[in-house]
């Protein structure tokens, strides 16, 4: 009997070297809890939360890799006549935003770098998105409106890389690993193939997208307006005065947009008797943020690089980066009600008498004792007192939404538009209800005046210095302000070291860097 | 299966009647036929040198019947008049007695000749010693359990040639542990850990005093049954058995006292404040950076003995073993204390132990192998090993209940404060249990089946007090500066994992005439799943029952949960061959299979073969006595490293990125790190040539090995320029880089035993180690090792060392102006440290000292490491050492490289000893006030020998036992009783890092020296 139960056992033991794990199945483990590839592609939800992560790229920011967050600002603002780097003299100067104010050709610059790679990842993230989109099974209408806003901000991104760095790889395809050191992504296109890119990429989202507030449209989100004013202003760019003004004819004819009565209530994040605040009726595109556990639905650093630098002795509110400069706030007009909407200016400290800045919230400032700087930006103020708190007391990641397309400035592209076509009085029209909603008599829409009126409507919005750029005269107007400015090589800043060095020697280096 | 078999039954019980009748006819009938006049028979083993032999295995040859001898040498086993007992035991050469139809046999065991008739385990099966092939070393139980530390492989370090241990004093801590060199540089490192024939990656849960031995395989021919997860190299524990024959009852118990090992002085305040003032009036602002005053109200702090304490540590063992003709059991419970040297850290670990084995029959026997342990620590943060060296002495460190504020003297928060005000604890409970059933139908075959599984459950709670260092709750002696914590956090994570693995073997042994042959088979399958979760709120209560999430304020909550899956499929085989015992021949194979590669490269197949010739066996050696021993061995094989992280190749998104529509949270997705779809295992392909040998009556026996191992499709990183991709890293992994290790390992040991009394052994061991980068095939040098702005220290690059250091050559110290003039530090000050100019852009010197002027220094890898061991037993006296000792590595002195504030404190040497116009003879630079660039001046020798361990027992004879005790030991021992060193900081010995920058000492726990008195008790 025992014997017999042993030869069971050796009849049971034989099958048991072939092991229960020879399917191949048991092989076959998908990573736990994290999407693969393949299942993004399955996923019909998949699409939009691609696009969802190019949108997210538009808050990287800090001192990391940055799209249109803090560094931006020190390129629009800090290397023009707008402001002066700010915080202490020597804080971030040599190697960060001093090298910027003061032309120093630093190709080994962190600022360069960190803009070159935030905006990459942005096109990568599109890149991928519109990959993925195009062979996705989606309901068509959903399908372009999604592609739309991918391509957008594709090309929204590209035309912040070729005004800041001139011609760059053109990256539209998501190439594997492998292919990515081939020369096809690793030397500069022309600028002319990079306007191609951005101008074919806006075309298709202004061809795809809704306008604001129809069906499909979420805010947020880019709409068609956002694309015609980014297609008009990418033509102006390039002086096609015609499409320039069809475009923003376009947006102006949506009827979608008015201007924010208060022109200090433009920048608040809440509205005030439904007037101004977020996404008020005079956005066309933002960054949208929010505030989250996690704290990253924020561009860091934004409002807080920005912000009010004290000397000790009070809880500030930043690092008082990109302070307008004195000669910006002598620029305005006398009565113009942007001048103190746009700059923060800090009292002299006069013995015995509380001389503090009381801000729109009843934040007091001490008087410039207290203070590092005479003036900070207000546009990117975030109150402490009324404005969303948050959960920590990081100061870094307070929800500022920036404003990157206003009406205002559509407004003042087809005044320029117009100006050059010849039409003087719809320039003129244009021109004034910008002036008039800042409390300035009227004025002749020569494109002169309409340049000042740039300056002074777009101030420390980080435009100043490409504008300028654009209009041809950077040198003139930098060299006037006191900055060593070399015609044929500040027009754009240098291709960062870094990415040089990555691309084996590949990519040539600007002009007289 | 079992349904199908009832109708074939008679078919099926006749063929294998058949074969049984077949087999056991032509092979074995003895064995049938003996079990029918079988008788008792008894005796007592005694050694050559008279001493009563306990433990020994009493074996009826041919049978799977046994039993042991108890403490007194006696044993009783049932036999046959035909029957042939066979006596073994390690350490001797065994004997058979055949019964011839006596009923009482003592026999007296010689010791054996070198250890060749030991059996070693070689995985999935054991092997005499002869028979090997590979370079396999043992070390038994007795010589682990004997050292107070915590895991087996911490003690066998200086044991065996080539096996580089790295000990921490870290309580709970794995020692770093290298088989002949670094085997990879961005896999893992560590060998692969074999419990009881159970593959597991971690075994801190195994109490030393229940190991047997513990074998090393080091080349391919030994390790490649384990294919694509040997290239590190195996260690085999096997755990104690209980044995045939009484119960025997032991306890084993320490107590000591454990210690820093080597301090580091600190510059007290006056000197402190000397060296920072003289920096800043010279070189600074001109200003005194300290005040008089400052000192006068302050104190004299070294922070390291803050910091720092003496603590406690025993080790209790219980075991109880024994075995009837039936079943053999063995039950343990162990428990370890440890203190640790840092405050507030403390470890404890209890382990539960038990081993059966059950013999249903003589063809069939079952065995459990089941081990819990429970481990409870409460960690610290090493960082404050950093700042303790940087804090300004003339703070205090806590003066009644408040802290002295080091935010303000130096910008650094205070190590105490830091220790005090973080409660890490941590909670394990590790299951791991072997079920496992062995068949002989046949006695040449063995039919192996055996399932085990590894439970492990982990909870950490980590609570962060509250504290402010101004207004009415200021924690400080004065307000102000930025150490504070505004509020409380709890974070608390929940791991659990579970692993299973089944292994089917089947063995054939046969033997005809003079050919030996040993086949083995088998299949195994596993799989594995880990899951963590973790949670956070704040604001939660300082009482510890309130250490709960739910006490926290709800919408300050973040949770994480992740996990991990994997699973192997291999196959495998080992042919032994041997003949007339001089050639030997072992060729295995095994295909590997694992979900962590993609489906096309998801086998490996890893085969090896070693050849032995056992010369002293020969003939002609036949006349000669100069030899006891003399046999060479020849191995190639090729091994895998899979040691990544589970889909690497998997491109994966990351979920949950934020945008906000509409005003609300919208969570998307993106694609951030370029993966290579065909990633693989690294292949490692060794050659061994090894030669053993013994003389002198077996009393000089050693071993000589050379190896050469090239590893391919090493895993490196290829930069690239990834935001192409959207990769923020720009670089991705693939197989790309080639490097070689090639050494030769000498061990030598003596053995006399001069009389009854007296005996010794002494034995040592040296290895040297070369360590090559010999391609990198696209991918690019390494460089890791960041030390504060210093940027990386060391870089690992084609034809160099991994993890060599890349630093700035110091060359003397400029004594004045005109030195200065003309160099390429113009900005220097006499004083200051003079670095070479070794390159430019242009590949010449520059005149310009940058990183271009970095060269390679020397690596952490030493040349050589050796042990020296031995013991000395006289009368009832026993005396033990073991020492070890690397040298030729190198090691960067972060925590002194890392100062980076001018009021930072600096040691005493450097105090005293700095450079000055008066002190112009030093090597020592100037007082300074910034961070020095990375250079040699940070880098010292690694080189050390420290007595491991110095043992001192004293077993009361028996006549004071009077019976109550079979054996009653007495004993004193020291750890890491002497280092000599030249290095300066707190360990040459470096566990942290990893494979590119070990061998930086910023922040580690030192190695520690423990005083302990222990019993030893059988009962």
């Amino acid at each position: 009997m025992i014997r017999y139960t042993h030869y069971k056992l050796l009849v049971l033991a034989v099958p048991l070297l072939m092991v229960a794990g020879c399917s191949k199945k048991f092989l076959e483990i998908d990573p736990q809890g994290q999407l693969t590839e393949v299942q993004a592609l399955r996923d019909p939800e998949a699409a939009n939360q691609l696009v969802g992560g190019v949108y997210n790229t538009l808050y990287l920011g800090g001192f990391d890799n940055s799209t249109v967050g803090f560094q931006w600002a020190i390129l629009g603002d800090v290397a023009s006549d707008d402001s002066d780097k700010g915080s202490t003299p020597s804080d971030y100067d040599a190697g960060g935003a001093g090298d910027v104010d003061n032309f120093r050709p630093n190709p080994a610059n962190g600022i360069y770098n960190n803009i070159w790679n935030g905006h990459y990842l942005g096109i990568a993230r599109a890149n991928k998105a519109i990959d993925i989109l195009n062979s996705s099974t989606i309901e068509t209408t959903a399908k372009n409106r999604l592609l739309g806003e991918a391509r957008f901000l594709r090309g929204f991104y590209y035309f912040n890389l070729v005004r800041a760095f001139g011609g760059v790889p053109k990256v539209v395809r998501v190439p594997e690993p492998a292919e990515v050191n081939s020369d096809e992504f690793q030397t500069r296109a022309s600028v002319a193939d990079i306007y191609a890119v951005i101008l074919e990429d806006l075309q298709f989202a202004v061809d795809n997208l809704s306008v604001k507030g129809t069906a499909g449209t979420q805010l947020g989100r880019a709409t068609k307006g956002a694309a015609q004013s980014y297609l008009a202003k990418v033509y102006m760019y390039q002086k096609n005065w015609q499409k320039t003004l069809e475009l923003t004819q376009g947006v102006i004819n949506s009827n979608q947009y008015t201007l924010v009565p208060n022109y200090n209530l433009v920048f608040r994040e809440k509205a005030v008797s439904g007037v101004g605040g977020a996404n008020n009726s005079e956005s066309i595109f933002e960054v949208q943020t929010g505030l989250n556990v996690a704290e990253n639905a924020v561009s860091p650093l934004y409002s807080n690089g920005q912000g009010p630098r004290g000397r000790g002795g009070w809880n500030d509110l930043g690092f008082g980066f990109n302070s307008p400069s004195a000669d910006l706030a002598g620029f305005y007009e006398p009565g113009d009600t942007r001048r103190n909407a746009t700059i923060i200016f800090i009292n002299p400290t006069v013995a015995g008498r509380d001389n503090g800045t009381y801000l729109w919230d009843g934040f007091r400032l001490p008087s410039q004792d207290s203070v590092e700087n005479p003036r900070y930006n207000y546009k990117a103020y975030h109150s402490p007192l009324l404005e969303s708190g948050q959960l920590t007391s990081n100061k870094d990641t307070k929800p500022k939404n920036i404003r990157l397309m206003r009406y205002a400035e559509v407004l003042l592209m087809y005044a320029e538009a117009q100006a050059m076509l010849g039409n003087a009085a719809e320039a003129t029209a244009k021109l004034n209800m910008v002036r008039s909603r800042a409390n300035l008599p009227a004025s002749t829409g020569t494109q002169a005046n309409i340049w000042r009126e740039r300056r002074a409507e777009l101030a420390m919005e980080h435009d100043r210095f490409f504008d300028l750029v654009r209009q041809g005269r950077a040198g003139t107007v930098l060299r006037a302000h006191g900055k060593p400015f070399v015609d044929g090589r500040n027009e754009v800043f240098p291709i960062p070291n870094a990415q040089r060095d990555l691309s084996g020697g590949r990519l040539t280096q600007n002009n007289g860097y | 299966m079992k349904s199908n078999s009832t109708p074939n039954k008679d078919a099926g019980t006749w063929r294998l009647n058949f074969l049984f009748f077949f087999f056991t006819l032509t092979l074995c009938s003895s064995v049938l036929f003996g079990q029918n006049t079988s008788f008792l028979v008894t005796g007592k083993v005694t050694s050559d040198s008279g001493n009563a032999l306990g433990g020994v295995s009493v074996q009826v040859k041919g049978t799977a019947r046994g039993t042991s001898t108890d403490a007194t040498g006696n044993y009783g086993i049932s036999a046959s008049e035909t029957s042939v007992l066979v006596f073994s035991s390690i350490g001797y050469t065994t004997q058979e007695v055949p019964v011839a139809g006596k009923q009482v046999i003592n026999v007296t065991l010689n010791a054996s000749s070198g250890q060749l008739e030991q059996v070693v385990v070689v995985g999935y099966g054991t092997q005499r010693k002869r028979d090997v092939t590979g370079s396999v070393a043992s070390v038994s139980g007795a010589e682990i359990a004997k050292q107070p530390v915590l895991t087996a492989a911490q003690a066998i370090q200086g044991k065996v040639a080539g096996v580089q241990i790295l000990t921490s004093g870290d309580p709970n801590s794995s020692p770093t542990v290298r088989i002949r060199g670094v085997g990879t540089m961005l896999g893992g490192a560590a060998p692969l850990y074999v419990v009881d024939g159970v593959i597991t990656d971690d075994i801190r849960n195994i109490n030393s005093a229940d190991i047997t031995s513990m074998d090393i395989l080091k080349d391919a021919s030994a390790t490649a049954i384990y294919g694509m997860r040997a290239a590190n190299g195996v260690l085999l524990i096997t755990t104690k058995k209980g044995r045939t024959g009484k119960m025997v009852v032991a306890y084993d118990g320490l107590v000591g006292v454990k210690e820093v090992a080597r301090l580091v002085n600190m510059a007290g305040s006056n000197q402190y404040a000397n060296y920072v003032n003289e920096a800043s009036i010279y070189y600074g602002s001109g200003d005194s950076l300290i005040r008089g005053a400052q000192l006068a109200a302050g104190g004299n702090t070294d922070w390291y003995d803050v910091i720092l304490k003496k603590s406690l540590q025993q080790n209790h063992n219980v075991s109880i073993s024994g075995g009837s003709e039936s079943i053999n059991y063995f039950l343990s419970a162990g428990y370890v204390g440890d203190g640790g040297v840092i405050k507030t850290n403390d470890f404890e670990r209890f382990t539960l132990r038990s081993n059966n084995e059950y013999k249903l029959s003589r063809m069939l026997r079952l065995s459990t192998l089941v081990s819990y342990s429970r481990t409870n620590l409460r960690d610290v943060d090493l960082g404050v090993f950093d700042i303790a060296y940087r804090a300004a002495p003339y703070v205090p460190a806590k003066v009644g209940e408040l802290y002295g504020n080091t935010s303000l003297s130096n910008n650094i928060s205070n190590p105490l404060l830091n220790l005090e005000k973080l409660n890490n604890s941590s909670m394990g409970n590790r299951l791991q249990g072997t079920f496992s059933g062995e068949y002989k139908p046949i006695p040449w075959l063995t039919l192996r089946t055996s399932y085990g599984v590894d439970l492990n459950f982990y909870r950490n709670s980590t609570y962060r007090y509250r504290y402010t260092n101004t207004g009415a709750n200021n924690i400080f002696l004065t307000s102000g500066g930025n150490q504070l914590v505004n509020r409380s956090q709890l974070a608390l994570q929940a791991d659990n994992s579970n692993k299973w693995v089944w292994d089917n073997t089947a063995t054939i042994t046969k033997v005809i005439g003079a050919h030996n042959f040993s086949l083995l088979v088998g299949a195994t399958a596993e799989e594995y799943r880990f899951n963590t979760t973790r949670g956070t709120r704040l604001d939660v209560p300082e009482n510890e029952d309130q250490w709960y999430l739910d006490a926290g304020v709800p919408a300050s909550a973040t949770n994480a949960n992740s996990g991990d899956r994997w699973a192997r499929n291999s196959y495998l085989s080992r042919l032994n061959y041997s003949f007339n015992n001089r050639y030997l021949l072992t060729a295995t194979y095994r295909a590997d299979a694992t979900s962590r590669f993609p489906s096309q490269n998801r086998w490996g197949y890893f085969p090896s073969i070693g050849l032995g010739w056992n010369i002293s066996r020969e003939d002609f050696m036949a006349g000669q006595n100069l030899f006891d021993n003399l046999k060479l061995r020849a191995s190639w094989g090729r091994v895998g490293n899979d040691q990544i992280s589970s889909n690497l190749y998997n491109p994966l998104a990351t979920l949950n990125v934020p945008y906000y529509y509409n005003g609300s949270e919208y969570l998307g997705i993106s694609f951030n790190q370029a993966v290579d779809k065909n990633l693989k295992w690294e292949t490692t392909e060794e050659y061994d040539l090894g030669l053993e040998f013994a003389i002198l009556k077996n009393k000089l026996s050693g071993t000589i090995d050379y190896y050469h191992k090239t590893t391919r499709d090493a895993l490196i990183n290829i930069f690239f320029n990834g935001q192409v991709l959207g990769d923020i890293d720009n670089q991705y992994t693939t197989n790309a880089a080639n490097f070689t290790n090639k050494g030769v390992e000498f061990s030598l040991n003596w053995t006399d035993r001069v009389s009854k009394n007296f005996d010794y052994n002494l034995n040592g061991n040296i290895a040297f180690n070369q360590n090559r980068i010999i391609g990198l095939n696209g991918g690019q040098a390494l460089t890791s090792g960041s030390v504060g702005s210093q940027g990386f220290t060391t870089k690992s690059d084609n034809g160099q060392t991994i993890g060599s250091f890349f630093i700035l050559q110091a060359d003397g110290i400029f004594q004045n102006a005109a030195e200065i003039t003309g160099s390429a530090q113009p900005n220097a000050q006499p004083g200051d440290l003079r670095y070479k100019d070794l390159s430019g852009p242009n590949g010449k010197p520059d005149g310009i000292i940058n990183d271009l002027d970095r060269a390679y220094s020397g690596s952490y890898q030493p040349k050589f490491t050796f042990g020296l061991n031995g013991s000395v037993n006289y009368a009832a006296f026993d005396f033990s050492f073991g020492s070890y000792g690397t040298s030729g590595g190198k090691i960067y002195n972060a925590k002194k490289a890392a100062r980076s504030d001018a009021r930072d404190n600096v040691e005493t040497e450097v105090a005293k000893n700095r450079w000055t116009p008066n002190n112009p003879g030093t090597n020592i630079p100037r007082a300074n006030l910034n961070q020095l660039p990375a250079s040699t001046y940070f880098l010292e020798s690694g080189s050390f020998w420290r007595i491991n361990n110095l043992t001192l027992g004293y077993t009361l004879p028996g006549n004071l036992l009077a019976n109550r005790f079979q054996r009653l030991r007495v004993y004193v021992t020291a750890q890491n009783l002497l280092t000599i060193t030249g290095y300066s900081g707190f360990t040459p010995e470096i566990v942290s890092g990893n494979n590119l920058n070990a061998g930086i000492e910023q922040t580690i726990y030192p190695t520690t020296r423990t005083f302990a008195f222990g019993v030893n008790v059988g009962l």
